[in-house]
């Protein structure tokens, strides 16, 4: 974030430029990705369903780690 | 407030060293994933999983805020704002989603290292690919940062030609 050009030199047209569409879009998508894995899968997906030391449930085998 | 040049110079050598930092420190990661999923030695994987948590505590989470915390100076004390230009605003949006991933994952660290240190869980077990996949998608995500920040496209937020036309408006008035 270095103030070498001026406000006048960074696009100050009315229309968005593409290329922040393009990242809006690729954002947005990514943001509800993680959103949905998160609230789907849960955090630790699949570390979680194995057995903690001290916790109660059993070894959960053949899970996804990922 | 716009800084003066020299303390916006030590911000912007702030930014950059924890930023830079931040990258380097997901890449030491990526290697301590890959050994934890190929090393043949069980003490060097269960060791890697056990040291992921503290060594994320102590260097992950502390440059990701201090990126955010240095971003948020830099734009607030230089004529670039944080919400004038797009590059800035997706960078500062980039490093705040950043920043809630790897705080939500250090409890996937606890977890692992919790295996890890329990020697009845199978190796196979305490083997996880989600470090080095996490860990990929973060150098992604961070070199998109740091290509905005380098290029810095054009384009200016509604509220940055607003701003800007108020500032035209002022240098022009008698």
């Amino acid at each position: 974030m270095t103030d070498r050009r001026s406000d006048s030199d960074t696009g100050d047209g009315t229309r968005t430029p593409l290329w922040v569409k393009v990242f809006g879009i690729i954002f947005v998508v990514v943001v509800l990705l993680f959103v949905i894995l998160l609230f789907t899968r849960g955090p630790h997906r699949g570390h979680g369903a194995h057995r903690l030391p001290g916790s109660p449930s059993g070894h959960t085998s053949g899970s996804s780690h990922r | 407030m716009i800084m003066p040049p020299r303390l916006r110079t030590l911000a912007l050598t702030a930014h950059v060293a924890c930023s830079v930092g931040w990258l380097g420190a997901i890449v030491v990661f990526l290697a301590l994933a890959i050994v934890g999923l190929t090393s043949q030695d069980a003490q060097t994987v269960r060791g890697v999983y056990l040291a992921m948590e503290p060594a994320a505590w102590a260097v992950l989470v502390p440059l990701a805020f201090a990126s955010l915390v240095t971003g948020i100076i830099q734009g607030l004390g230089t004529t670039w704002g944080l919400f004038r230009h797009y590059w800035v605003l997706f960078k500062l949006l980039i490093t705040v989603f950043a920043t809630i991933v790897l705080l939500i994952y250090m409890e996937t660290f606890r977890v692992m290292a919790r295996m890890a240190a329990d020697p009845t869980v199978d190796l196979a077990l305490v083997r996880s690919p989600s470090p080095r996949f996490h860990a990929v998608l973060a150098l992604l995500v961070l070199l998109v940062a740091t290509v905005l920040a380098i290029y810095k496209p054009r384009g200016l937020t509604p509220y940055g030609r607003r701003r800007q036309r108020e500032q035209r408006r002022m240098w022009t008035a008698p």
